[in-house]
């Protein structure tokens, strides 16, 4: 009988009864076959793979990693905060030793949820890794952590959430933001003037095939890992690269899908986009599910599988190369300034204009970070949108020092006496403190 | 009055019931050279007691299949798959005959690659040439499309009829629709290998009946999913039979208690205590199957668990903690073993007197002194020590349940928790066991009249049930009911009130022509969902599932008697 090398849990959430709308590609049907797939292989009989069932992420969760406006409930459902409390229950079961990996296959799905929130945007309304990740921060001390989203859409959400972070390393892997929403995600982004190299953006161009997936992983995205030297590794593992998705223009297959992840070796997963449900996630699901497990899954084909079709023009692979050098060279050396911001006094300002494609919201934004030299700095944001008026979010850092806390402290009683902000939310991680005003 | 017998692997018990109790009831010696021999024997005695004019059905469960493939004498079976892309089959490779062809359907049933009849009539040919006569046929995803599983059939028959070149051939999706291409290959391969030494036990069980002037008695099998079946069907799908005993178990706890609450079932035996959770009133069905040897299957069964304490259990003393089971070293010194149980350990505490209760004190005393403890204080510390293991493994099976996987958020929302209230023992122990294990467990504790012999009485009163599953494709228009191998075509406007009312029918009217007539009442929709398909941004259609079953239940209680 099948034994697995690592042993593996398996969040399976479908989310039966939950869509965006009938025909939206993030919709019911959009697991339905991932699970059929699973079942009919008999994943779950293999000994060391099991599958649990969600957790439900609480409104404190997801506070520790976005300011919501007007507050959590307002911008979530029952199924956000079931995927988030997924992809808690995932990193649980690493964490307690239960599994060597575990996989959060769930929905909806959070990459392009951003630190402020006033809608869905791309599908997503909270990223669910950020919430997860949040959580292994404040319950299990963890302080190194790797994100490498494979997505095929830039992680902007997710990038925007750890600009500031120097723990926390984010690699995205997607396609050329020139061909596809969300239209970022280029090697200059590399992060804010704390984190500097920490953030790294590996755009593919249209066409690229797991020759090309596995090259940047191997020139850029490993050594990387390899100097990062992170606690924990997490995939945010989108499924939109393949060659049969309806809304992208990548050459992934199954078998690239499960490379990656053998090489790459995650402790967590994270299902995010992928919208080819009849003719890709089953199988890929199951490629990486194995790979996760460290089981063969050279036996996984998809239906309209043609190697010779899907083969990698020369010029990409020689454009990927260039993309690789760029990349790499961004974490070992990484620009003095940051190029998109602006420095006033102790403060650094960045202006900041979102599209909530989804929910069809514009918000305008001012975020401001204390550059402390003694911990990752105050964070101050000031936001407002066509949902809502002038609001303002707060956060004191994890292992924030004494004065970043107490000038928190006084903003946050200067803001509430001024009386501008609508709604004001305030978020001390040092002493785990969640205020909210406005309501 | 009907009759119930469970050939067990010990004793064969027997009863005879009707709604005023038992009216008798005996214990014989299993023979596990003849089975046979124990059934007739059992069923002489009840009918020397009884009116055998009076009796109209017997249920059966016997240990015959499990027994014969534990004990490896099994009939080789021709094992034919299309497993399609994904998992290497060969890893649940599960005997020499084993071929595998090309071909593959996916999981909405569209047939992706052909199957390659040259192939076939390759492994066919290796088959016979083996003499091998019985077949077990699987394809994955054949339970949405049984299209190469039939021609798998069609090439070795080559026709209509009986079978020229096999004896017995089970396709895969016979069995069920339920998903699970490795547990489907299991069973069939299974309900092959026990096929025609269950058919020769039937045909014996009937002459005999014919013997004893029972020849109008309706006979019905145990399943392991506390129902049973007709004789006739039992002889096409004998895997079904297997491992039915703790289901005549639980069937009797459920005859003789009135079970409303959530609640756990211990049935402590010799070697084992199985444990049962019901939820309400009901017992629950495990998710998948059971195992049979080492493999998965897809045979439906009650949920039990088996733990490793008995009455019969060693007792061990590790650095001054004592221990019952798992392993069982004999029989109790005080039926003439030599190593201390936990039937010794009741004797010495003074809670019962079975056997030489003196033999039983003095090895406790001799294990006492080993150890440096008190006689009395050591034998109460096992009883508690088996009790404590009992509730034990019980807190973590209720917890594995409370833990299950769920796919919807109304589930995740409203999926209620089981908290037992109320424990009910049974077997051999049970009136003893009953003060150590209210004061672990804390909760009202019942051991029902009869309790030694509620298994038959199980066994008597289990009532017959049956499972399908429908899948309808209104896109494909085509609605399909793998273990009716029914399909017909079904308009594109097809609903799932449709599907939930098809399922009944189907189910009611296959029982029926099985000789079991039930009420529509009786049946029950246990899972039904319609999910749209979409293709571009237009529904082109609806994929919709329906589960239906016969809920296991007794015909009558015996509940309220004195």
């Amino acid at each position: 009988m099948l034994k697995a090398v690592n042993s593996l849990g398996i969040i399976f959430f479908p989310a039966f009864d939950w869509s965006i709308s009938p025909t939206h590609p993030e919709r019911e049907e959009r697991l339905l076959y991932t699970q059929d797939q699973l079942k009919e292989e008999g994943l779950f009989d293999i000994e060391g793979i099991r599958e649990y069932k969600p957790g439900v992420a609480s409104v404190e969760d997801v506070e520790r990693a976005h300011f919501c406006f007007p507050e959590v409930d307002a911008v979530t459902t029952r199924s956000h905060l079931i995927s988030a409390g997924g992809a808690i229950t995932a990193a649980k079961l690493v964490m307690d030793k239960v599994h060597d990996r575990a996989f959060a296959l769930v929905r909806p799905p959070g990459h392009h949820a951003m630190k402020v929130v006033h809608g869905s945007r791309g599908f997503c309304n909270i990223n669910i890794e950020a919430v997860m990740i949040e959580w292994l921060r404040e319950h299990y001390g963890v302080r190194r952590i790797a994100v490498v989203d494979t997505d095929c859409h830039h992680g902007d959400g997710t990038q925007d959430i750890y600009w500031h972070d120097p723990d926390v390393l984010f690699i995205s892997l997607h396609q050329d933001g020139r061909t596809l929403y969300p239209g970022t995600g280029f090697p200059k982004e590399c992060g804010g003037p704390t984190a500097l190299g920490r953030t790294i953006n590996i755009p593919l161009p249209p066409g690229a095939s797991d020759e090309g997936l596995l090259m940047a992983l191997d020139r850029v995205v490993l050594p990387i890992l390899a100097d990062f030297q992170p606690e924990i590794i997490v995939n945010s593992a989108g499924q939109d690269n393949h060659f049969s998705d309806p809304i992208t223009n990548m050459n992934i297959t199954a078998q690239g899908y499960a490379e990656l992840n053998r090489r790459l070796a995650p402790h967590l997963a994270v299902l995010e986009g992928g919208y080819a449900i009849q003719g890709a996630l089953p199988y890929v699901n199951l490629g990486i599910c194995l790979a996760m497990a460290g089981l063969d899954s050279s036996g996984v084909r998809e239906p309209g599988f043609d190697p010779e079709r899907l083969r990698q023009p020369r010029k990409v692979t020689d454009y990927i190369a260039e993309v690789c050098e760029i990349a790499g060279g961004l974490y070992f050396n990484p620009p003095k300034e940051p190029k998109d911001g602006v420095f006033a006094d102790k403060w650094f300002v960045r202006r900041k204009n979102i599209y909530y494609d989804t929910d069809e919201i514009t918000e305008a934004q001012t975020e401001m970070l204390r550059l402390c030299g003694n911990c990752r700095g105050l964070l101050k944001i000031e936001s407002r949108s066509t949902n809502n008026p002038l609001c303002l979010g707060l956060e004191i850092p994890f292992h924030a020092c004494d004065e970043c806390r107490d000038l928190g402290y006084k903003i946050l009683e200067e803001s509430q006496l001024k009386g501008e902000f609508r709604y004001i939310q305030f978020v001390n991680k040092r002493e785990k403190e969640f205020v909210r005003y406005g309501f | 009055m009907l009759l119930g017998i469970d050939v067990g692997g010990t004793h064969t018990d027997a009863v005879a019931v009707d709604r005023n109790g038992v009216a008798a009831s005996c214990k014989v010696r299993t023979d596990h050279a003849d089975l046979l021999v124990s059934v007739r024997g059992a069923l002489e005695n009840i009918l020397s007691r009884v009116d055998r004019a009076q009796v109209r059905r017997l249920n059966l469960s016997t240990t015959l299949s499990t027994n014969a493939i534990v004990e490896g004498r099994t009939e080789e079976v021709g094992v034919l798959l299309i497993p399609g892309p994904g998992i290497d089959p060969y890893n649940a490779m599960l005997c020499r005959h084993f071929h595998v062809l090309s071909g593959s359907i996916d999981h909405r049933g569209t047939e992706v690659k052909r199957l390659d009849q040259a192939e076939v009539a390759a492994a066919v040919d290796s088959c016979l040439k083996a003499d091998i006569r019985v077949f077990a046929v699987a394809g994955k995803f054949s339970t949405r499309n049984p299209r190469h599983e039939n021609a798998v059939r069609l090439a070795l028959c080559r026709g209509e009829g009986a079978c020229a070149r096999a004896d017995f051939l089970t396709l895969g999706h016979e069995l069920g629709g339920r998903l699970n291409f490795p547990r489907r290959t299991a069973t069939a391969f299974f309900n092959g290998a026990v096929w025609r030494l269950y058919n020769r036990f039937a045909d014996a069980v009937e002459k005999t009946l014919a013997d004893l002037n029972l020849g109008h008695v309706k006979v019905n099998v145990l399943k392991a999913d506390g129902g049973t079946f007709p004789l006739a069907l039992s002889r096409r799908m004998p895997v079904q039979s297997i491992f039915s005993g703790p289901a005549a178990s639980v069937m009797g706890i459920i005859a003789l208690c009135d079970i409303t609450h959530d609640s756990v079932i211990l049935d402590i035996g010799g070697t084992t205590t199985d444990i049962a959770v019901f939820a309400g009133g009901a017992p629950l069905v495990e998710q998948d199957g059971i195992h049979i040897g080492s493999h998965p299957t897809l045979v439906r069964a009650l949920k039990v668990h088996s733990i490793g304490i008995g009455g019969d259990s060693a007792l061990t003393v590790l650095n001054g903690v004592v221990r019952v089971g798992p392993n069982r070293l004999g029989p109790a010194v005080a039926e003439g073993g030599s190593v201390p149980t936990l039937v010794d350990a009741l004797n010495a505490a003074g809670l019962c007197a079975l056997g030489d209760a003196e033999a039983s004190r003095s090895a406790l005393a001799v294990l006492a002194r080993t150890h440096g403890r008190e006689p009395e204080a050591l034998a109460k510390e096992a009883v508690d020590a088996a009790a404590g293991s009992i509730h034990a493994a019980v807190r973590e099976m209720t917890a594995e349940i409370n833990d299950r996987p769920v796919y919807t958020i109304h589930e995740l929302l409203e999926g209620r928790r089981i908290v037992p209230k109320k424990v009910y023992v049974m077997g051999g122990p049970a009136e003893v066991m009953k003060m150590p294990l209210f004061r672990k467990f804390q909760l009202s504790t019942e051991v029902p009249p009869d309790y030694a012999v509620a298994n038959a009485v199980g066994a008597a009163l289990t009532r017959s049930t049956w499972d399908l599953e429908l899948f309808a494709d209104t896109e494909k228009n085509v609605l399909f009911i793998p273990s009716l191998q029914h399909r017909e075509n079904i308009p594109r406007t097809y609903t799932l009130e449709e599907a939930k009312r098809d399922a009944v029918r189907h189910l009611l009217g296959h029982l029926g022509s099985l000789g079991v007539v039930l009420d529509s009442a009786e049946a029950q929709i246990t899972r039904a969902d319609s999910f749209n398909m979409v293709d571009g941004l237009a529904t082109v259609g609806r994929n919709i599932r329906v589960k239906c079953q016969v809920k296991p239940g007794v015909a009558f209680r015996l509940t309220g008697r004195a």
